[in-house]
């Protein structure tokens, strides 16, 4: 078996600028990542959290690459589940591109590609219970940017 | 575990199960965001699936395996004018209420290794089911990404 790694691909309508505001904003991560949020001043090498509504730290890590709006990797471990933290660090990348539009049809689309994977080669765990937690997320983002909603609140 | 191809795709979708069953299986909801492909799916299992492209072509006509309303469909997968020699692979929607919405899982599998399809419908669905989220929950589906022909035809693949 290859190693577990978790792809997703969804399609927004929106712009990159303001799909990578919302990916790094601590305000509005709060609104769609199912009561989380996230802190970090997104430059490269700076510390990054997620963090409970009551102030607990879910998962902590470092940026790699920031390119606004275009690029985003964290290397990421979770804090609060022991066999999730065991497995160790993972390496989380958002791609953000903007779809040309077919000009037939009018409106455009924001492509966003989330890879996320462990750093080590052993464990499934926690690939596992971001491939249950990222839909959410992401299905959360999109509503959000398009409709001004969430699919669901946390 | 098998090494065998397979697709797995889970969206959120602020509809009811019973919406997104009808925007799956009926051709005049399908073409608004189905890259204006017509599919029809509403019949029971033994009847025929078909995809019609804006063109008029017949791009699917494959079995309908099982249909449980709104629950439970599963179809078979050809695509008569990409990719006719490669057999057909089947195609699983499982829909759930979550929250008063609906959770929405795609498993697209039954392919050989090195399926040519499966590359295509792996860059298509995320397509065609981030439009039909658009489409249940603003009124429009997406236009994403047709100057580029690598999603086009995936596009094209996933209808």
């Amino acid at each position: 078996m290859s190693k577990p790694k978790f792809v997703y691909v969804t399609y927004v309508r929106t712009t990159p600028e303001k799909l990578w505001a919302a990916l790094t904003d601590p305000q509005t991560i709060r609104k769609y990542w199912l009561g989380i949020t996230a802190e970090s001043d997104w430059k490269p090498g700076s510390p990054w959290t997620l963090k409970f509504e009551d102030g607990r730290t879910a998962d902590t890590g470092e940026i790699l690459e920031a390119v606004a709006p275009r690029r985003l990797v964290i290397r990421w471990r979770n804090e609060f589940r022991p066999e999730l933290k065991a497995e160790g660090y993972s390496r989380c990348s958002m791609e953000i591109e903007m779809a040309d539009y077919y000009p037939d049809r009018g409106g455009k689309a924001v492509k966003l590609t989330i890879h996320h994977e462990l750093e080590g080669e052993v464990g499934s765990k926690f690939i596992e219970a971001v491939s249950v937690g990222w839909p959410k997320v992401l299905s959360n983002l999109k509503s959000l940017l398009e409709t001004g909603d969430v699919a669901f609140a946390a | 575990m098998s090494d065998k191809p397979k697709f797995v795709y889970v969206t959120y979708i602020a509809a009811p199960p019973e919406k997104v069953w009808e925007a799956l299986t009926k051709p005049d909801i399908s073409e608004k965001y189905w890259f204006g492909y017509r599919v029809v799916a509403d019949g029971k299992p033994g009847d025929q699936m078909t995809a019609t492209s804006p063109a008029g072509k017949l791009s699917h006509r494959d079995p309908i395996l099982v249909s449980d309303p709104p629950r439970r469909l599963v179809y078979g997968w050809k695509a008569l004018d990409k990719l006719p020699d490669e057999r057909a692979s089947r195609v699983t929607f499982e829909l759930a209420p979550f929250n008063g919405q609906t959770r929405l899982t795609v498993i697209h599998d039954d392919f050989d290794e090195g399926s040519k399809m499966f590359e295509m419908i792996s860059k298509g669905w995320p397509a065609v089911l981030s439009s039909m989220k658009s489409f249940l929950e603003t009124g429009r589906g997406l236009a994403p990404s047709w100057d580029d022909e690598a999603t086009r035809c995936a596009a094209e693949a996933g209808a």
